[in-house]
């Protein structure tokens, strides 16, 4: 069932009435001019904001996933970063940042308007609700990081969703955050270690979140769980090849 | 998939739709339904017309109930469940309530509306899905394999309530089964497509099976009429004689009793004793059958035999000779590491998905050899043999996950037993098969029974039953008496949105604290208005354990309050007082949300976003539907760190890359389920027109009371108080 633009053209959508959102595209994942480039990244279908309900509910269910995951996180990390903090404590960032991998993924799965934040959010919603040592903080950290990924997708037009996106929505995904941080959590230290925090968190962010988070999607696109999405498309043009 | 198909149905016509697997029988369906585009990937062409008009065009035209039970539900309530088509058209709520107990009267569901949909059996959600369908007064009825995934009693249930909807509104119904037997009577046209997706037969059910009966009987189809498939033949040699020989324990249950502890989202958990007091002896070489009604314990029985599970009373203890070097001896499975139970035990369960591990079908079935340090070339002609029996070894090199359900349950029996280990226990091995795949399972599980393993299986199936050595059957436990009522704490009277902004309102007010003294008192105005907050006036029993509750919510902030106090104090040059300020702002920031967070009413959080902040719906509905599902998240996480234990893959302590591997594979394999999940929910959605639910209407109104008013003031004290400190005239510490 491999897709190609030439062919998907020229099927008619005889008898079909083009208007209602979640059917306009005779195919699904991406309508955007034909990929000639292997570097080329597959847009959402057009328009942009017109959400399908899949992208809705997978925006959903990736972010309760996560918010299981960073719940989980939660509870492991503490002796990571207690042993981080005895060599310098603004390496605590390190561990900061798996829990900015749901927005770089939200992003690169759904590649919409909106997705990165939403996924986070969820999923920082979710990591909330059971108990975490920092409470309500949680979302608002949610809100922030997403923002943060969400400026990277937004900055690349939501057109650009290779490797080197992944790492700049991770990157983004930690400054905000790091600086609500400081009024926080570590308010009482220089500037020089909430800088030097700053620069981990991002640095760790474009790694973890970013790096793993690209072959995180690369991976469930290769399973197959992504065939009503761009990267899906992307894995089986590269098959038909 | 499908190419130049023709169907004219007229009104009220019941139509079987039969074909091999992989014929786009699914496809078909969701093409009828209008749904192709949902979740799908491909091309189309051609039209579908429903009463002359394209089946998008007023919705709920076409109902369509899937075949995984509960895989369309939405709500967490019944009664929300039916009423969400409903609310997609934008009917007013007041309409709504008649036509919601209309729906659920016709398809004899006669629970009370506020039952949790998840507490439903998979017979009663199926009926569920059909009467969400028929609150939007469809035309057409479409079944895609409703009844594979039931036992004999509840399948009845759901053929019943289909025939009755379809006399008694003149019905036009397709259902795509391939167990024809059950749903002859109920048809008057079978239609047959081939491997192809083309059309081979149509007509009136007996004619098509005089003139295609064995057609379809070689396509795997259960013809009535027909005897039951011969299992498939083991070649000799494939499996050598067992260790223990032949009518030997190898697995002994004695008085076994299992609890299951459900948690909830909001952090409390309810218990249901799922196995009492069961008694159970697996004998090498013989078949021994589990039966009994869904929910009486089978697929957990066969946990604790395997040793995946803690039992709360009773033993289970394996015989001697197959403790294979264990150090201390123990003879319960759940004492053995990861190998020890791989070489001795094999589990399969109802989910083949689940248990993949590896990246192509052939390294599939090597990973458990692999891992028992077995001569590479012998295992891996048996592995070929093997693959060869059950007719995969042409795909020995594909990616197993891209496979079809029964390609991926022969896999996941082959990749269980090709080392031979001395017992296997499957869980309903053969529901849902095709008369071919059955054939080859059930092969497979002779020619062990053969070479002296013992086999355990649960199973529904008359023919596997009838097969069987032995059979235990199983009774629903009765369970402990529901809690009483307990009187609620004031804050349990709020709404979610007051509860979350007056635990976010303790942020700002940390943060403004200039001083350890400063959230001292803060902390205790906290601390009072939080006593206030979980009083409980009134009759009735009073709650229990709410003390417990907020203390335990605070043990992650006081250690975290405490690692800051600890760092702030080695950095700032020992000053006590400073790692009291950044220890305290840590707790005020956190002990509202352990307060109150716990009694967020994660179901109610979606109306009163839409309704109260007026959020768009159809993301707010999104992320309702994906907290209501949240719970099922670790079962999928329990069932592939069972599966990876049980094919000697499991983490252990001794290796740090085990646990590793097991944390990536437990996170890929939740977040490909929950993207299957949100896959065939979206497909159930938008049958129910949440495609075009621009405008909806809510069933359950959302309320700011006066007790969220009130909340919120609390919560502004100590905010007030924090911002004025400085500004206070009497500071008797200074």
């Amino acid at each position: 069932m491999s897709t190609t633009e030439d062919r998907s053209d020229a099927v008619t959508d005889a008898g079909l009435p083009a208007s209602s959102p979640a059917r306009t595209p005779a195919r699904t994942g991406g309508s955007s001019p034909a990929p000639r480039s292997r570097r080329r990244s597959i847009r959402a279908a057009a328009p942009l904001w017109q959400w399908r309900t899949v992208d809705l509910l997978t925006t959903a269910f990736l972010g309760a996933a996560f918010g299981v995951a960073y719940w989980a996180w939660g509870l492991a990390y503490a002796a990571p970063a207690t042993g981080l903090e005895a060599v310098f404590p603004p390496l605590q960032g390190v561990t900061g940042a798996p829990w900015l991998v749901a927005g770089v993924i939200g992003g690169l799965v759904i590649r919409r308007p909106g997705a990165a934040l939403g996924c986070e959010v969820v999923a920082a919603l979710v990591s909330m609700l059971p108990g975490t040592k920092w409470g309500t903080a949680t979302l608002v950290s949610g809100v922030l990081q997403g923002l943060g990924a969400e400026l990277a997708f937004l900055l690349l037009g939501y057109a650009v969703f290779g490797v080197g996106a992944a790492l700049l929505a991770g990157a983004l995904a930690a400054p905000l955050e790091a600086v609500y941080e400081w009024g926080t959590y570590w308010t009482d230290w220089g500037m020089g270690y909430k800088l030097a925090y700053g620069a981990i968190l991002t640095v760790s962010g474009a790694v973890v979140a970013g790096g793993l988070g690209w072959l995180l999607t690369r991976g469930l696109a290769r399973a197959g769980a992504l065939n009503a999405f761009p990267p899906g498309q992307e894995v089986r043009e590269q098959r038909a090849v | 998939m499908l190419a130049g198909l023709d169907l004219d149905l007229p009104p009220g016509q019941r139509v079987l739709l039969v074909g091999p697997s992989g014929s786009g029988k699914s496809t078909l369906l969701r093409g009828l339904a209008g749904l192709l585009e949902v979740a799908d990937s491909g091309e189309r062409a051609g039209r579908v017309l429903v009463d002359g008009a394209d089946p998008c065009a007023r919705a709920g035209t076409v109902g369509l109930v899937l075949q995984e039970p509960g895989a369309g539900v939405v709500s967490a309530t019944v009664g929300r469940d039916v009423a969400f088509g409903l609310e997609n058209i934008g009917l007013p709520p007041d309409q709504m309530p008649p036509r919601v107990a209309a729906a659920l009267a016709a398809v004899r569901l006669t629970m009370p509306q506020d039952t949790p949909t998840h507490a439903l059996s998979g017979g009663e959600q199926q009926r569920l899905a059909l009467a969400g369908a028929l609150a939007l007064e469809p035309s057409l009825l479409l079944l895609d394999e409703p009844t594979a995934m039931l036992d004999p009693e509840n399948a009845a249930s759901v053929r019943a309530s289909v025939e009755e909807l379809a006399t008694s509104r003149r019905l036009s119904t397709v259902v795509v089964e391939h167990h024809l037997g059950p749903w002859l009577p109920f048809a008057d046209r079978l239609v047959v497509l081939d491997a192809g997706g083309r059309l081979v037969a149509d007509g009136p059910p007996q004619d098509v099976l005089a003139a295609q009966g064995d057609a379809l009987l070689a396509q795997g189809i259960w013809v009535p009429g027909y005897e039951d498939p011969r299992p498939g033949a083991i070649p000799p040699g494939l499996f050598t004689a067992g260790r223990l020989g032949a009518n030997v324990v190898a697995l002994d249950a004695a008085d076994v009793t299992v609890t299951r502890r459900v948690p909830r989202l909001d952090g409390s958990t309810s218990t249901t004793v799922a196995v009492q007091s069961q008694w159970l002896q697996a004998r090498t070489g013989q078949v021994h059958a589990l039966v009994g009604p869904s929910g009486s314990g089978k697929s957990t029985l066969m946990l604790a035999l395997a040793g995946l599970l803690d039992t709360d009373d009773g033993t289970v203890r394996a015989h001697p000779h197959l403790l294979a070097g264990h150090r201390d001896g123990s003879r319960n499975p759940r004492d053995w590491d990861t190998v020890e139970l791989a070489t001795s035990l094999a589990w399969v369960p109802q989910w083949a998905s689940s248990t993949l591990v590896a990246h192509t079908v052939l390294d599939e079935v090597m990973t458990t050899s692999r891992a028992l340090g077995l001569v590479e070339s012998e295992a891996r002609e048996r592995a070929h043999r093997l693959l060869v029996v059950l007719g995969l070894d042409h795909l020995q090199q594909v990616d197993p996950r891209h496979l079809s359900g029964g390609e991926q349950r022969r896999l996941a029996m082959a990749s269980a037993v090709v080392h031979q280990p001395a017992v296997l226990l499957a869980d309903e091995a053969t529901v849902g098969l095709d008369r071919l795949t059955w054939a080859a399972v059930m092969g497979l599980v002779e020619g062990l029974r053969d070479a002296d393993v013992a086999v355990v299986l649960t199973t529904h199936d008359e023919a596997v039953i009838a097969r069987a050595d032995r059979a235990t059957a199983l009774t629903r436990p009765s369970q402990p008496p529901a809690r009483a009522v307990h009187r609620r704490p004031l804050v349990a009277r709020c709404g979610p949105l007051s509860l979350l902004a007056a635990s976010a309102l303790a942020i700002p007010a940390g943060v403004v604290s200039p001083h350890w003294q400063a959230s001292l008192a803060l902390l205790a105005l906290q601390m009072l208005l939080a006593l206030l907050g979980l009083a409980a006036p009134g009759r009735g029993p009073a709650p229990r354990g709410r003390v417990r509750a907020v203390a335990a919510r605070m043990v992650p902030g006081l250690l975290g309050g405490g690692s800051v106090a600890w760092s702030t104090w080695l950095l700032g040059g020992h000053q006590v007082s400073l790692a009291a300020t950044g220890c305290l702002r840590v707790l005020v920031i956190v002990f509202p949300s352990a307060v109150l967070v716990q009694y967020v009413d994660a179901d109610a959080l979606g109306d009163h976003l839409a309704q109260l902040v007026h959020l768009p719906a159809r993301p707010v509905v999104a992320l309702a539907a994906a907290l209501q599902r949240v719970h099922t998240f670790g079962d999928v996480w329990a069932e592939i760190g069972r599966a990876r234990r049980v094919r000697g893959v499991g983490a252990t302590a001794r290796s740090p890359r085990s646990v590793l591997a097991q944390l990536s594979a437990l996170t890929v394999g939740m977040l490909v389920r929950s993207l299957q999940a949100a896959a065939a929910l979206a497909v159930a959605m938008d049958a129910r027109g949440f495609a075009t639910a621009q405008r909806r209407t809510w069933a359950a109104p959302a309320r700011w009371r006066a007790a969220d008013t009130v909340l919120l003031l609390a919560a502004l004290c100590p905010l007030v108080l924090a911002w004025q400190w400085s500004a206070w005239p009497w500071r008797p510490w200074r």
